[in-house]
């Protein structure tokens, strides 16, 4: 019975099914059809925005919370108090007597004071050249071999001598020598402990993991000449306050690291945890000092810790250990306040004393998110539709033109239009009679189960696409934007901005002049400059899906700027290429650079110094982006764009 | 075939792209023979010089457990300055084995048997590259380049088997048999190319004498040839090595997976999930299906038989224990030999978009799992599926296309209406 049923439903089924089928494939070939990609793109993008702007609301976002249940957040009572203040004192007044010194003589001051708590100490000279510039100084660190610990595992504690802002991190070197002294009277730690004082806040921990992990060049990076096991964790102190102390109001928590990697979301929760719920001291993050939990302010600083993650930039002192994918963060002191060095201290002692705990990396929670406040994130999975929307605009794109390519050049007429094919040509000449023959469209008479009917020719067509051209454009294009590339990352300090007005002049005029040449040699078809449009789209979304896994917030802010290249075509119309082509040239990535640079109020040198270093030394692959996936899009949109203008 | 003007050029630059990546940026070699997309656990140059090191040292190269390549390679790479020092005659080699490769697959192109055959000729047959076309398409995509540069021995695996081909086009009997079967020493796998090829090489002779030699005599024979080409080369290794332990390390490893290292393919995550009890059923399941294209291609479309080498070459790149990117690159160059098909093909942009997108997000969830730990296993292994249901969609629609076209040969009122395969 239950069969028979099913087969009646089938046999009702079978007709609708094959008649929707028809229908979509009718469809196929209809003109409107391709009208549709565009408000598809638009649609995505639209709706990639407002995905982002409703995540700060509480139905989009999650409270934080500890997943490793061994970390056991300010569960122990912390001991750093009473004498160990002076001991602090002590030591704020010797690092303060160290300003003036030089390297050499810090360092070796550093290494006794280290070596005086009967640990082994050793140090590490590194240099570095970026952009003609001299990175050099020195590390010191010492090993805390953990009593119950079998050298297999350690955690850092960082105190860079220069915090971000080339302030000396007086507090901060003292607090790391005070907790070394009191750490080595603890019997409970079953990791190792490295102090590490570096000589600055980026290249200084960079060379020293670098070396940890012996992935330096040894040519002017001194190896490590003791080292622990896998490293856990690294936790970094910024507190400049000099010799006579000042009192914080917060604790400002980094924690992005280079290339837009974030560090653990359980090692953020229980820094946040220890601070606010143990010790009393609040928490803040992205530089948004007066933080009230409104919908404003969490967009705000979602959208701070969206650039800061897009630029990828070193962020402080922890930056350098993530991409050895070591969870870190740095605290850093802010505003005026009650709070004093030895709550920071008892924090840090019992945030140690957490990772002491861990049994295994750090693995639990998230890798992946994007914080609105100290205990609110937004996770992956409900973020990431929104860059891959973004993403998939420039594939529907690049669909669309890869199929409008294929269609046949001629106009396809309606066979069953009762208007003559062209009513302004009726009343041309005689003379012309010839040729409107052949301009008329050729109709084929197809004849199934005996119905007959007229087919345009034009639709039975096959076209041949030209590949050969658009290819090569394309990938020469990408292969352009090494030049740039190589260019910042080896040009000198004094010339860098000369570098920077000449590659904004020539990129600006490029594009033009290539159209210009591009029509007189190699003259390419409409069809030909469609498929430079697709394949140069269809290899933008590639890529910024591709970059959405790795580095999210990277991939939406390209992918947001490039936007317009979707929709930007060749025109026969000049004055709406001129205008399409004025527009681009806004969206130059040289230009949106420079524009960013005024509206942050930032130098652009610095940025292309800061920048330079950042590839040289951290290992930065943000300028890729910009000029291998993101000038070569907006280059080949360009070119066809100006095509219309000089054909 | 002289080597004309163009050709010559072609050849110069493609030599001058893969010696000038080897110098300009020396450390790209071994970046990408570390990279699992390029290098498997039996191709990989580093393994190789592990296995030279044992062997130019009178240890057995294969006691380590390491070493699972063909025993010939040894003396043959130890003839060369150590690549560690010394990089650039290794680099020469691999060059040249590329252009040989190149040489090949153009004598191939020329031999126009992928249009017509001796029982079958496309109604699109006019519909072709150039030789050096194909050629160029081989040199400079991509994968061609990154496997040459990874100095990674499929590449020898694939000149060997692009030079059967090329022998079997032309009708050269005893070539065809030495090239296949030091194919399948190296491989294994190519081996089952043999049926398909041979009956190509059958094709060109029976063209090209007045009188067709008999069938079984021919088959009997080129069986014949290749049981003694690959027995001597098997004895030759034994005696080189002193043992037949060198089966086991090589073929072993090859049929029998003991190193899931990831790669492209299909194995490694289904065998790091299951069950040791499961295992040999598994494995002789995998082979099987492996194996089972290769009659049932050749029987049905035994009148186009270099499309069913093609055919297998693709299947090898999606099904093998070990496949990388070097056996999707000998795939992906041999199909520009079917021009004639590609307007019956139907999901091109699909397919090639897919290996696109998958070529460039392997690599990142690859950084994901291994470097960044943010990611694990299943996001690589999710682009794998990916990827080989990119190469599968190819394999598929060439498949169809290939049948439609037959059809429209053999019943020419079909032609330009609808289908349906059943």
């Amino acid at each position: 019975m239950a069969l028979l049923c099913k087969s009646r439903v089938r046999g009702v089924l079978r007709p609708l099914l094959i008649r929707a089928a028809a229908t979509l494939l009718a469809l196929r070939k209809d003109a409107r059809l391709l009208k549709v990609p565009p408000y598809l793109s638009a649609l995505c993008i639209v709706v990639g925005v407002a995905w982002l702007l409703v995540l700060p609301l509480d139905e989009y976002s999650r409270r934080t919370y500890v997943s490793e249940n061994a970390l056991l957040p300010g569960q122990v009572h912390t001991y750093f108090t009473g004498s160990e203040h002076n001991v602090f004192r002590a030591y704020r007044q010797e690092t303060a007597a160290l300003a003036d010194k030089s390297v050499e003589e810090r360092t070796q001051r550093l290494s006794t004071i280290l070596g005086a708590h009967n640990l082994k100490v050793a140090t590490q000279r590194y240099e570095y050249h970026a952009s003609g510039r001299n990175i050099s100084d020195q590390n010191v660190y010492a090993i805390l071999q953990g009593p119950r610990a079998d050298a297999t595992e350690a955690v850092v504690l960082i105190a860079a001598w220069r915090n971000m802002d080339g302030k000396i991190n007086y507090s901060g070197v003292a607090l790391v020598l005070t907790l070394a002294r009191y750490f080595k009277r603890w019997s409970l730690w079953s990791k190792d402990i490295i102090f590490l004082i570096s000589g600055d806040s980026t290249s200084g921990t960079q060379a020293w993991v670098d070396a940890y992990h012996d992935s330096h060049s040894p040519d002017t990076i001194e190896p490590l000449s003791i080292k622990s096991g896998a490293l856990q964790g690294a936790v970094a102190v910024d507190y400049p306050a000099g010799p006579w102390g000042h009192r914080y109001d917060k604790l400002h928590i980094l924690y992005d690291g280079v290339n837009g990697q974030l560090s653990n979301l359980d090692l953020f929760n229980t820094a946040v945890s220890i601070a606010n719920g143990q010790m009393g001291i609040g928490c803040t993050l992205q530089r948004m000092w007066n933080h009230d939990d409104s919908y404003h302010q969490r967009l705000q600083t979602m959208l701070r810790g969206m650039i800061s993650q897009g630029l990828g930039h070193a962020s402080g002192p922890h930056s350098s250990f993530i991409p050895y994918h070591i969870d870190a963060i740095t605290l850093q002191t802010v505003g005026d306040g009650w709070h004093d060095e030895m709550s920071l201290g008892r924090t840090l002692e019992s945030l140690f004393r957490s990772l002491n705990n861990l049994l295994e990396h750090l693995h639990q929670s998230f890798f992946f998110y994007l914080l609105l406040q100290a205990n609110r994130f937004v996770s992956i999975g409900t973020y990431l539709p929104s860059a891959m929307l973004i993403a998939v605009n420039f594939s529907i794109s690049a669909i669309a033109l890869w199929v409008l390519s294929g269609r046949p050049q001629t106009p396809t007429p309606n066979p069953a239009s009762t208007k003559p094919p062209q009513p302004d040509q009726q009343a041309g000449e005689k003379a012309n009679e010839k040729e409107k023959e052949q301009d008329k469209p050729t109709f084929i008479v197809a004849e199934i189960a005996g119905a007959k009917t007229l087919i345009p020719a034009s639709s039975l067509e096959i076209t041949e696409r030209p590949l050969f051209l658009p290819l090569t454009f394309v990938l020469a294009t990408h292969f352009l934007g090494l030049l740039p590339l190589y260019l910042f990352n080896h040009t000198p300090l004094p010339y860098l901005s000369y570098t920077f007005t000449f590659v904004a002049l020539t990129t600006t005029l490029l594009p033009l002049l290539t159209a210009t040449s591009l029509a007189h040699f190699q003259r390419p078809t409409p069809q030909e400059r469609t498929l430079i449009q697709c394949f140069s789209l269809l290899l933008l979304g590639m890529f910024l899906a591709a970059l959405a896994t790795l580095n999210f917030s990277l991939s939406f802010l390209v992918g947001l700027l490039a936007a317009p290249l979707s929709f930007a075509r060749a025109s026969r119309n000049k004055g709406l290429s001129a205008v399409v082509g004025g527009l681009l040239l806004l969206l130059n990535p040289v230009v949106v650079v420079w524009a960013a640079t005024l509206y942050f109020g930032q130098d652009v040198v610095e940025v292309l110094v800061k920048a330079a270093e950042g590839w040289h030394v951290w290992g930065l692959w943000t300028q890729v982006v910009v000029w291998l996936v993101w000038w070569p899009a907006w280059f080949a949109g360009s070119v066809v764009v100006a095509g219309g203008l000089v054909s | 075939m002289a080597l004309d003007q163009q050709q010559a050029l072609l050849f110069g630059v493609a030599a001058a792209v893969r010696l000038l990546l080897f110098t300009a940026f020396p450390s790209l070699p071994s970046l990408l023979a570390g990279r699992v997309e390029v290098s498997t656990p039996v191709t990989s140059f580093k393994r190789l010089q592990e296995g030279l090191f044992l062997y130019t040292h009178n240890v057995s190269p294969y006691d380590g457990g390491v070493f699972h390549q063909a025993p010939l390679l040894l003396p043959l790479f130890s003839l060369l300055p150590n690549p560690s020092y010394h990089p650039f005659a290794t680099n020469v080699v691999f060059t040249v084995v590329d252009l040989l490769s190149a040489y090949a697959l153009a004598q191939v192109a020329e031999s126009g048997q992928a249009a017509v055959t001796r029982l079958f000729t496309s109604s699109r047959k006019d519909l072709r590259w150039s030789s050096a076309a194909i050629a160029a398409g081989f040199l400079f995509n991509p994968f061609t380049v990154a496997t040459c540069v990874a100095r990674s021995t499929s590449a020898l695996t694939n000149l060997c088997i692009l030079t059967a081909m090329a022998k079997a086009s032309q009708g050269a009997s005893i070539t065809f048999i030495l090239a296949i079967s030091f194919a399948s020493y190296l491989a294994l796998h190519p081996i089952l190319l043999f049926p398909p090829l041979a009956l190509l090489c059958y094709d060109t002779r029976t063209a090209r004498t007045k009188h067709a030699p008999n069938p079984w005599m021919f088959a009997i024979l080129h069986t014949l040839g290749l049981a003694v080409a690959s027995g001597a080369l098997l004895v030759v290794s034994a005696v080189l090595t002193g043992s037949w332990d060198f089966l086991a390390a090589t073929y072993g490893v090859r049929l029998l997976l003991p190193d899931l290292t990831p790669n492209v393919g299909l194995w490694w995550y289904f065998f790091t999930e299951m069950f040791d009890s499961f295992r040999e059923f598994f494995l002789g399941v995998f082979w099987l299906h492996v194996a089972s294209y290769m009659p049932g291609l050749t029987i049905r479309l035994y009148r186009q038989p270099l499309f069913v080498a093609t055919t297998l070459t693709g299947i090898f790149a999606i099904f093998t224990p070990y496949p990388s990117i070097a056996d999707a690159s000998l795939y992906l160059s041999l199909v520009p030999l079917f021009r004639h098909l590609f307007p019956v093909m139907r999901y091109t942009f699909l397919a090639s978009s897919s290996i696109l997108y998958t070529s460039f997000l392997g690599p990142a969830f690859y950084h994901l799992w291994i470097y960044a730990g943010s990611g694990n296993a299943n996001f690589f292994y999710a682009i794998t599926l990916v990827w080989s249901l990119g190469l599968s969609v190819i394999v598929g629609d060439s498949l169809y296309a290939a049948l439609r076209d037959e059809l429209d040969v053999d019943r020419p009122e079909l032609r330009g209406k609808e289908v349906k395969r059943i």
